[in-house]
């Protein structure tokens, strides 16, 4: 008997726990010929925001040792765009589509979740609430009252499943988790990316055309399993795995270490089938555990004393 | 169609200094591939280096039959990962996938003019073949499109001239120029360029300052320009927004994707700068 891979997080259902995360999958098109969509769990296309943006200058990333440096500064072209030209195509794949939106304010998070959960064939949407690269932005998810009236405020005008992306760039992420579930999240993403620095010191001057930059790969993997394990274990809603996962043993981490789902996403850059091949690999996986379902297998770390 | 294959490598050898040509057996994007298009390669079983590295095609291998098989890259080692790849051997796997990009306009004309500096003439082997007639690509069946191709090819010093007999052998006039004069000319290519003053079109691979150079001087003689460009790339195919340069906009600029709006450009499209 082939293992039930589904897995729900509140109100999401998804047909199994492979997801493709923002900012790394571009608009799904790029990707059509490498990628079958039918055996995704859905995809979370690049963040929109409310006006065209040009993003940062370049460069725009930067690798460094297992790990990648990104500041491309939410390069696109607005959600009026994205309604237009790049959601037909996305809703008519054959799986869930979570709309990121990334507001410049609070006003601007609660238009565009309103306008992204309302549009046709929409499964969820995910709030970008702490894109390290936005010059002059605010990270939001530093700060818990904010955090928690934002996801309230978006949940009052979102019909479909909300999914708050937080930030571990705090001291505590737990508590950020906490306001986003008294906000009303179906779901916590964890995390985006971990700010950081490349240095040219021959030119004495910083690597990337922004400055500072949001490192992700595997190099951050240990960081987010820590983050998912704490957050599970305050048992505040479910999670998200997302940052340095590019393989089916890194799947199999996160989910025993609490997440109920996880997002592929610099993989996809440099392994762009990964995701497809980790959602073949998982009913094995599971069977080494002896699970018969996903479910079963959420959380299952024995933790000592 | 962009595809993801590994690819056994037939063989790693050196053509100058720092300068290497792999052989990879990967029929499919042989078959798939055109002129002025590129591959991500990437050593698998590591995470250090991450991320593939762009690199153009110098020309499809075939087999007695006429189909193609493999697939030669040529490479300069310039950093990590062109320096294991040039430890690579044969028989080892190497991960691609391809082919990327818009590649080379199909050009009609009478005199084809490739300009290249430093490891920029990769790109156009398979090019003057096209242009020539000689060989076809992705499927199409070859066409005579010019009479004539020239490379004109600067490199820094002679030990670094790299493919100069595969150009000629595939019936290219070759014209070198080194910044020592140890080939060719003395002094920068589009010097050579400046005093043949050859009518075009014209299509560049190299330096950054170099294609500043031809853009200058080829829009001063009103002639076509297309320019190939090289930026920093994570996957390739569009959806990391890394590779991006200025193109001018009805508006005034936008940022573009070398790797899919590119990497090749009307050179009069390109914001400078």
């Amino acid at each position: 008997m082939s293992p039930d891979l589904s897995v729900t997080l509140s109100r999401l259902k998804l047909r199994n726990p492979i997801l493709v995360a923002s900012g790394t999958f571009g608009y799904a098109r790029e990707m059509e010929g490498l990628v079958d969509f039918a055996q995704l769990g859905g995809i979370v296309p690049k963040t929109v925001t409310a006006l065209p943006r040009v993003g940062n200058p370049p460069p725009r990333t930067v690798e460094t040792p297992s790990g990648l440096l990104n500041a491309i500064g939410l390069d696109n072209d607005g959600i009026d765009h994205f309604l237009e030209h790049h959601l037909p195509y996305l809703t008519s794949l054959p799986t869930a589509i979570i709309g990121n939106v990334a507001g410049e304010d609070e006003d601007e998070f609660v238009e565009l979740t309103a306008k992204m959960g309302q549009a046709s064939g929409i499964a969820a949407v995910e709030l970008n609430l702490s894109c390290p690269n936005v010059a002059g932005g605010i990270d939001f998810a530093t700060d818990v009252e904010i955090t928690r009236r934002i996801v309230k405020r978006c949940r009052d005008v979102c019909p479909v499943p909300l999914i708050a992306k937080l930030t571990p760039n705090v001291t505590n992420v737990v508590s950020i988790a906490k306001a986003a579930a008294d906000g009303g999240a179906d779901a916590v993403s964890l995390v985006n990316t971990l700010l950081g620095l490349a240095v040219d010191w021959k030119e004495k001057r910083p690597v990337l055309g922004n400055g500072t930059g949001g490192l992700s790969g595997p190099a951050i993997k240990p960081v987010v399993l820590r983050i998912v394990w704490q957050v599970a274990r305050a048992k505040i809603l479910p999670i998200v795995a997302v940052g340095g996962i590019a393989t089916i043993d890194d799947v199999m981490e996160m989910i025993v270490a609490g997440a109920s789902a996880v997002q592929i996403g610099t993989a996809n850059f440099y392994d762009p089938m990964a995701s497809t091949r980790i959602v073949s690999e998982l009913p094995a996986a599971l069977k080494v555990l002896g699970c018969d379902s996903v479910r079963e297998a959420i959380g299952a770390m024995h933790v000592g004393a | 169609m962009i595809l993801q294959r590994t690819a056994q490598v037939i063989e790693n050898v050196s053509l100058a200094e720092r300068t290497f040509r792999i052989r990879l057996d990967c029929p499919e994007i042989a078959a798939a591939i055109r002129p002025g298009q590129f591959l991500m390669l990437r050593l698998p079983g590591t995470s250090d280096p991450l991320l593939a590295r762009p690199f153009a095609l110098y020309d499809t291998v075939l087999d007695p039959s006429g189909t193609p098989v493999a697939l030669d890259v040529v490479y300069l080692v310039v950093g990590k990962m062109t320096g294991l790849l040039a430890e690579v051997k044969a028989g080892e796997p190497i991960e691609l996938w391809g082919p990327l990009g818009n590649g080379f306009p199909q050009l009609e004309a009478e005199h084809g003019v490739c300009v290249a500096g430093g490891i920029g003439q990769t790109p156009f082997l398979a090019y003057v073949r096209e242009l020539l007639g000689t060989r076809g690509y992705a499927g199409q069946r070859p066409r005579k499109r010019v009479e004539r191709v020239s490379l004109y090819y600067g490199v820094r010093t002679a030990s670094l001239a790299a493919g100069v007999e595969d150009f000629q052998a595939a019936g290219c006039e070759v014209h070198l120029a080194s910044d020592d004069g140890s080939i060719g000319e003395r002094g920068f290519v589009t010097r050579l360029l400046e005093r043949d003053r050859p009518a075009g079109p014209f299509v560049g691979c190299g330096p950054e300052p170099m294609l500043h150079a031809l853009t200058k001087l080829t829009a001063s003689w009103k002639a076509k320009c297309y320019v190939s460009l090289e930026t920093p790339m994570a996957c390739g195919f569009g959806v990391c927004f890394s590779c991006v340069t200025k193109v001018k906009t009805a508006t005034g600029w936008d940022y573009k994707r070398v790797c899919t709006e590119g990497p090749v450009f009307d050179a009069d499209s390109l914001v400078v700068g």
